[in-house]
């Protein structure tokens, strides 16, 4: 088993000011690291409507890269305003997954629609950066992966890999929509896809993680890291139905696979479990793992999926 | 060019429809048997939880020289989809074909939206039993849809083999655009081309608009039908402006035609069409969802008329 050491939350978004996009929720880590800091994309939301209902935008937060704990600096806006009208990202860009590209930052990132008999679909973009990652433009209007007969709804949680000059793209596809307490819940699962050149996606169309607490079990955050001759993939995963709290809401899950294609999951090994007590002991959730000046580390959600923010933790030991 | 005008072939309101459709016979697309031409078509159901309508495929066979009526569908051609699936609320239109001894058809799926009204994506369904109904493959998504460069509204499609290779002509979305006249958003759409080897995997010639517009960058163009004759292809579709097209018959929907010699350069002549509105009568403010076919030796083109297709479809025959 896997030992993380928890270090504790490391970003909290309620304490941010002065941009009224970004009021609470830090969902989806994912990391950029350049010189002397470290730069974690997240996902945030301004305050409900009247109705209630949430948009979501993607931003960044510059961690010094000598000690993670210290802020050296905010996104003043998201990186991407949301969609025209009608277009797939028009009510929310999240989460997002960065990767570089040459001199340019490459960013693919879940859209959100809002339907009639469901209350969303979402669809993944593709959007870059020229100036290191602040500011991006879009690819196109409209997703870069589209649905399809074995993928038909709710194509999101990107993860962009580049292995042996190939590009990789984890992701989550919906298979079925499942009526509960009067409320439509989505059920998806990991799926992966590759590439030549980031643009045309060859998919694998199938599932690549075999599902363990219930046939509907829904998977998340499919985060690929090599290390060691193997691909480790941390994700999370919860039960379909009655999941907000913390009996049946998400945990982190772990798979290794030698060739990407093949996974074997043992969750068993993840090495990291809810807290007694504090900002993650209901549930654990959107699992990112980096290397930073030879040490491996896992940014992390807690309760309410990051309603209030991600933690940090750190691998004692190597990925083997 | 000339269409010799054969009147309405198919009132919708003088047959019992499955589903409890009443009214519309949207976008007739045909399947020639040995002795008979079977005619697809969309229909509707009121949707009384939310007072829309849901389309439905529904289907009527003609004797070849398609004058006689031998029967209408009696039984659902192919569900829709389950939910939050992309073909939720309707099936519209409906494009059969067979291929390698088997028939199967192209669709177009219709889901509700909130900020605009509704999404589309192409969907590929086959039959075991020569049409009579229709399954799904796989989890039922689209084999077509939204892409980089056609950010919604794909749908329409129009799928045959040419030199080889499966085609799809079809539309695709370039805006959801507010008129100051208009309460809600009103969409605008072009028609873009694909091909395949499998008819499932396809590669788009990605946000191509490949024919010309007529009313401007605000022309919405749709349901195009492609045939071989005279040495060229000849391209069939309808086009209208993109507001107040639905009661200003100035504004509705036309006929259009482009001939290439490639399938992948068309040239639009409009006036070529040789077809156009009634003086009077069931097409005589509107022309649409024409779909051209040959049966017998002869080229027919069947089409909707007034108020898309409320009150059925005609037939003309090339002269």
């Amino acid at each position: 088993m896997f030992e993380w050491k928890k270090r504790g939350l490391l970003f909290d978004p309620t304490g941010v000011s002065g941009r009224d996009w970004l009021k609470e929720f830090a969902q989806a880590p994912a990391t950029l690291i350049f010189d002397d800091f470290v730069r974690v994309y997240f996902s945030c939301r301004p305050p409900a409507d009247a109705n209630g209902q949430y948009v979501s935008y993607s931003a960044y937060v510059d961690l010094n890269r000598n000690n993670l704990f210290d802020i050296i600096g905010v996104a003043e806006r998201p990186f991407l305003e949301l969609g025209d009208s009608g277009t797939f990202d028009e009510f929310g860009t999240y989460p997002v997954s960065v990767i570089r590209d040459g001199a340019d930052v490459l960013a693919y990132y879940a859209g959100w629609t809002r339907c009639e008999s469901v209350p969303f679909n979402v669809a993944i973009g593709m959007a870059r950066s020229t100036d290191g990652g602040v500011t991006f433009s879009r690819c196109g209007p409209g997703p870069v992966l589209p649905y399809s007969q074995d993928e038909p709804f709710v194509l999101s949680g990107p993860k962009i890999r580049r292995f042996g000059g190939r590009w990789y793209l984890w992701y989550i596809a919906g298979r079925k929509w499942k009526m509960a307490a009067g409320r439509a819940e989505p059920v998806y699962k990991i799926r992966m896809a590759s590439s030549e050149d980031g643009v045309n996606w060859n998919r694998r169309g199938r599932d690549l993680i075999e599902s363990r607490i219930e046939a509907d079990e829904a998977q998340a955050s499919p985060d690929v890291f090599y290390s060691d001759g193997r691909y480790h993939m941390f994700f999370c995963y919860r039960y379909s139905t009655d999941f907000r709290g913390k009996a049946k809401g998400y945990r982190i899950g772990y798979a290794h696979s030698d060739d990407m294609e093949t996974w074997v999951r043992e969750d068993s090994l993840a090495g990291i479990e809810v807290s007694e007590s504090g900002w993650d002991s209901e549930m654990l959730s959107y699992p990112h793992v980096f290397a930073l000046d030879g040490r491996t580390y896992m940014l992390y959600l807690g309760n309410a999926v990051g309603k209030r923010g991600f933690g940090l933790a750190e691998l004692q030991g190597r990925l083997a | 060019m000339k269409w010799r005008k054969a009147g309405r072939i198919f009132d919708p309101r003088e047959h019992q429809l499955p589903n409890g459709c009443v009214e519309f016979a949207q976008s007739p697309q045909t399947l020639v048997f040995d002795d008979f031409v079977r005619v697809y078509f969309s229909t509707r159901q009121r949707d009384d939880t939310t007072g829309k309508y849901l389309s439905h495929v529904a289907f009527v066979d003609f004797d070849k020289d398609l004058r006689r009526i031998r029967r209408v569908s009696g039984q659902t051609v192919l569900p829709l989809g389950g939910l939050g699936s992309f073909d939720e609320h309707g099936i519209f239109p409906i494009n059969p074909l067979r291929h390698d001894g088997r028939v199967m058809a192209y669709t177009c799926g219709w889901s509700r939206r909130v900020s605009v009204s509704v999404e589309t994506g192409i969907g590929r369904v086959v039959s075991d039993d020569d049409g009579e109904t229709f399954y799904r493959q796989g989890l039922g998504g689209p084999v077509l849809g939204a892409s980089l460069q056609e950010p919604f509204l794909v749908g329409d499609p129009f799928v045959r083999v040419f030199e080889g290779r499966f085609h799809m002509w079809y539309m695709f979305g370039t805006r959801w655009k507010q008129y100051e006249d208009a309460d809600v958003p009103e969409r605008i759409y072009k028609i873009g081309h694909a091909v395949s080897d499998d008819g499932l995997q396809w590669e788009k010639q990605e946000g191509e608009a490949i024919v010309g517009d007529r009313l401007g960058g605000d022309e919405s163009q749709a349901l195009p039908t492609v045939i071989a004759f005279g040495g060229r292809y000849h391209m069939y579709f309808c086009y209208r402006h993109s507001s107040d097209f639905r009661s200003n018959q100035d504004r509705g929907y036309r006929i259009g035609h482009a001939h290439s010699g490639d399938l992948l350069h068309w040239t639009r002549d409009d006036g070529d069409s040789g077809i156009d509105l009634s003086p009077q009568g069931w097409d005589s403010q509107m022309m649409c969802y024409p779909h051209v076919f040959t049966c017998n030796e002869k080229i027919y083109m069947l089409y909707n008329g007034n108020a898309f297709g409320r009150e059925g479809f005609g037939l003309a025959v090339l002269e």
